[in-house]
C-alpha cells in the first residue's frame, strides 16, 4: 500500500492521518458542548 | 549537535546574511511585543503562573504543540528517521494518539478541574495538594529545577548554533543574545508571553513543515512514487546496520533485534509515553477557563503534530531516496555518519533558497518556544515550590518576584550546563529527562486524577523509587547514558554491570513499572485520603 510493503509501516504511517483526522472530528463534534463545563469566572 | 551546525553554516554560506538578519530582525520585534502583551495582562500570581486560567483553545494547542516540539525533535529525530527509516512513524501516531488525545481528553479535563479545586498554579503543586504533602511538591519541584537545565541546555546550544551560523556571529555571543531575548519576555510577561509567543512560532513551525511534506514528495514524483523508490532500496542497508536488525527503510527492524529495541523501548514507548507526564506541559491544562476549551484545542493540536513529527520522519527516511537519485549514496554516508546533520544537509541540497531561509526560522522559533516554557517551569519549580512551599512553608508573599529570581538562577544554570556537559551527554538530555518525568510523575500524576485510593505514603514511595531506579538504570545499566558518564566503569570497572539486550531496553520500561506498582502496593497498605479532601480534590 502507498508505495510500502511492510503492513507494519503503512499501517504507522495511515494511523498518524487517522488519529489527526480523529482528533479534528472529536474538537468540530464537540465545538459547542459545553454541557458540564466546570467553568472559571 | 555542534558539529552538526558548525558544518551546515557551509551549506549556508550562499544564503543573503541582510535578507535574513531583516526578517529575523522583524520576527523579533513581533516576539516583543507579544511579550509586552504578557506582561501588560500579568497583574496576579494566577496571570503569571497560568496565564490567569483564561487562554484560548488555539492558542493552548499550538502553545502546548510547539513546546513539545523542539529543534531536535524535527532535525535529530528526522534524522534518525533517515537512518532507521519510517518506523519512527509509530512515534508520530504516539505523539498524536497519546500526546495530544489522551491528554488532552482524559488527563486535561481532569488536571483542569483539580488544580482549580486545589488553587494549584504550578505541577508539582497540583501533586503536593492532591496528596496533601510539601515534600512530594518540593522534591518534584526540585527534581525538575535539578534536571530541566540539562534539557534546557540542549535546546539552548541548538538555537545558539543556528543563530551563529545564519548571522555570522560568534557562538559564545548567540548563546547571550538568545538567552536574553527568551529570559526578557518569560521572566516580565509569564506565562501569558510565554504562551503568546508560542503560539506565533507554532504557526511558522506549521507552516514550514508543511511546505518542506509538499516540496519533497514533488521532488520524488508522487507518494506512492516517493515510497515504493525507498523501499526498492532496502538492499543498500549498511551491513552495520543490517546487523543490528535494520530491514530497509520502508520496513520494521527485525523483531527483538537491537535496533528495534531502541526504536520501540526508547524513541516509541520512550518519548511517546513520557509526554504525559511533563511538568511543562501538563501545567497548561490549567490555563484554560472550560472543558470546551480543551476539546477545541484537540482539533488544532492534532494535525499540528502531524505536520510536526509525522512530516520530520517521513521527510527524514525519504531524503535516503532523495540522495540516492541525485548522488548514488545513502543519507548517513551524505551525512558523513552524524545523523544530526541528514535534515540540514537534504533542506539545503533540495529544497529552494527562499525555503532554507523560512526554514532557518521554524527551526528558531521550534527552539524558543521549548525554552521559554522550559525557563518558565524550571523558574516556578525551583522559586515556588522548592524555595517558598516547601523550604519556607508557604510563608513568604511575593510569589512573582521569587519566581523571577528562580528563572534567571535556573536559565544561568542552563547555560553553565550548556558549556561544561560533554557533547554526548548533552544529546541524550531530552530523553534522559522524559524518561525520569515518566518513572517519577507518571503513577502519582495518574493516581491523582483518576484512583481516590491512591494515598500520600503511595505517592511518596512511587516518586522515589520512580525517580532513583530511574537514575540507577541511566548510570549504570543503559549503555547510551552510562557510557558517556563513566560512573559505572568508575565504581565496578565495567561500562554497564548487565549486558546484552539489558543495555539497550530505555530506563522509562524499568523504572515506571516498578513505581507504579509501588504506588499500588504502598497504597493499599497505608490509611486511605479522608472523604473530606477527596471531596474537594474531585469537585465538579
Amino acid at each position: 500500500m502507498l508505495g510500502i510493503d511492510d503492513p507494519q509501516i503503512w499501517l504507522a504511517y495511515i494511523l498518524c492521518f487517522v488519529s489527526a483526522v480523529g482528533c479534528i472530528i472529536y474538537g468540530a463534534f464537540k465545538w459547542n458542548d459545553d454541557s458540564d463545563n466546570g467553568e472559571v469566572d | 549537535m555542534e558539529r552538526r551546525f558548525r558544518q551546515w553554516r557551509g551549506g549556508l554560506v550562499a544564503l543573503s546574511t541582510p535578507v535574513l538578519g531583516v526578517i529575523i530582525l522583524v520576527y523579533l520585534m513581533v516576539i516583543f511585543y507579544l511579550g509586552w502583551l504578557g506582561y501588560k495582562k500579568t497583574k496576579e500570581t494566577e496571570d503569571y503562573m497560568v496565564a490567569g486560567r483564561k487562554i484560548h483553545p488555539y492558542i493552548l494547542a499550538l502553545s502546548y504543540g510547539a513546546t513539545f516540539i523542539s529543534t531536535s525533535a524535527i532535525i535529530g529525530f528526522g534524522g534518525a528517521a533517515g537512518a532507521l527509516g519510517m518506523g519512527l512513524l509509530w512515534l508520530a501516531f504516539m505523539n498524536i494518539f497519546v500526546g495530544i488525545f489522551i491528554a488532552f481528553v482524559i488527563f486535561g479535563s481532569k488536571t483542569r478541574r483539580m488544580g482549580l479545586n486545589l488553587n494549584a498554579v504550578t505541577f508539582p503543586e497540583l501533586l503536593g495538594r492532591r496528596y496533601q504533602s510539601r515534600f512530594i511538591q518540593g522534591f518534584s519541584g526540585g527534581l525538575i529545577g535539578i534536571f530541566m537545565p540539562l534539557y534546557a541546555g540542549i535546546v539552548l546550544i541548538g538555537g545558539a548554533r543556528f543563530l551563529e551560523s545564519t548571522l555570522s556571529i560568534d557562538y559564545d555571543v548567540a548563546v547571550l543574545i538568545l538567552t536574553v531575548i527568551v529570559a526578557a519576555y518569560v521572566i516580565t510577561g509569564g506565562l501569558i508571553a510565554v504562551m503568546y509567543t508560542d503560539a506565533l512560532q507554532g504557526t511558522l513551525m506549521f507552516i514550514g513543515m508543511a511546505i518542506l511534506l509538499v516540496f519533497t514528495y514533488i521532488k520524488l514524483g508522487g507518494v506512492t512514487a516517493a515510497h515504493s523508490a525507498l523501499t526498492s532500496m532496502s538492499d543498500l542497508v549498511p551491513d552495520s546496520l543490517a546487523a543490528g536488525g535494520h530491514l530497509g527503510w520502508t520496513a520494521m527492524p527485525a523483531f527483538g533485534s537491537p535496533i528495534w529495541w531502541t526504536l520501540v523501548s526508547t524513541l516509541v514507548l520512550g518519548v511517546g509515553i513520557g509526554v504525559i507526564a511533563q511538568p511543562q506541559l501538563a501545567v497548561r491544562f490549567m490555563t484554560v477557563k472550560n472543558d470546551t476549551a480543551l476539546n477545541r484545542a484537540v482539533l488544532v493540536g492534532g494535525p499540528f503534530i502531524l505536520m510536526m513529527t509525522g512530516v520530520a520522519f517521513t521527510v527524514g527516511a525519504l531524503s535516503n531516496a532523495y540522495f540516492y537519485n541525485t548522488l548514488g549514496k545513502i543519507s548517513v554516508v551524505v551525512a558523513g555518519g552524524n545523523t544530526d546533520l541528514i535534515m540540514p544537509e537534504f533542506i539545503n541540497s533540495a529544497m529552494p533558497e527562499t525555503f532554507v531561509i523560512l526554514f532557518m526560522l521554524t527551526l528558531l522559533a521550534a527552539a524558543m518556544s521549548t525554552l521559554s516554557s522550559q525557563f518558565h517551569t524550571m523558574g516556578t519549580s525551583i522559586g515556588h515550590d522548592f524555595y517558598r512551599e516547601f523550604l519556607k512553608k508557604g510563608e513568604l508573599g511575593q510569589t512573582i518576584n521569587i519566581t523571577r529570581a528562580a528563572i534567571a538562577f535556573t536559565i544561568l544554570a542552563s547555560v553553565i550546563l550548556a558549556y561544561i556537559l560533554p557533547i554526548s551527554i548533552i544529546a541524550r538530555a531530552t530523553a534522559i529527562f522524559f524518561g525520569l518525568c515518566a518513572a517519577a510523575f507518571l503513577p502519582m500524576y495518574t493516581g491523582a486524577l483518576f484512583w481516590k485510593r491512591m494515598t500520600k505514603e503511595g505517592a511518596i514511595a512511587s516518586l522515589l523509587v520512580g525517580t532513583f531506579s530511574s537514575l540507577f538504570w541511566l548510570a549504570f545499566v543503559h549503555s547510551s547514558e552510562a557510557v558517556p558518564l563513566g560512573i559505572s566503569k568508575a565504581i565496578f570497572g565495567v561500562d554497564t554491570i548487565l549486558t546484552g539486550t539489558w543495555t539497550v531496553v530505555d530506563p522509562i520500561l524499568v523504572a515506571t513499572p516498578l513505581a507504579f506498582v509501588v504506588a499500588i502496593v504502598v497504597s493499599l497498605m497505608t490509611k486511605p485520603t479522608s472523604k473530606e479532601h477527596l471531596d474537594t480534590c474531585f469537585k465538579e
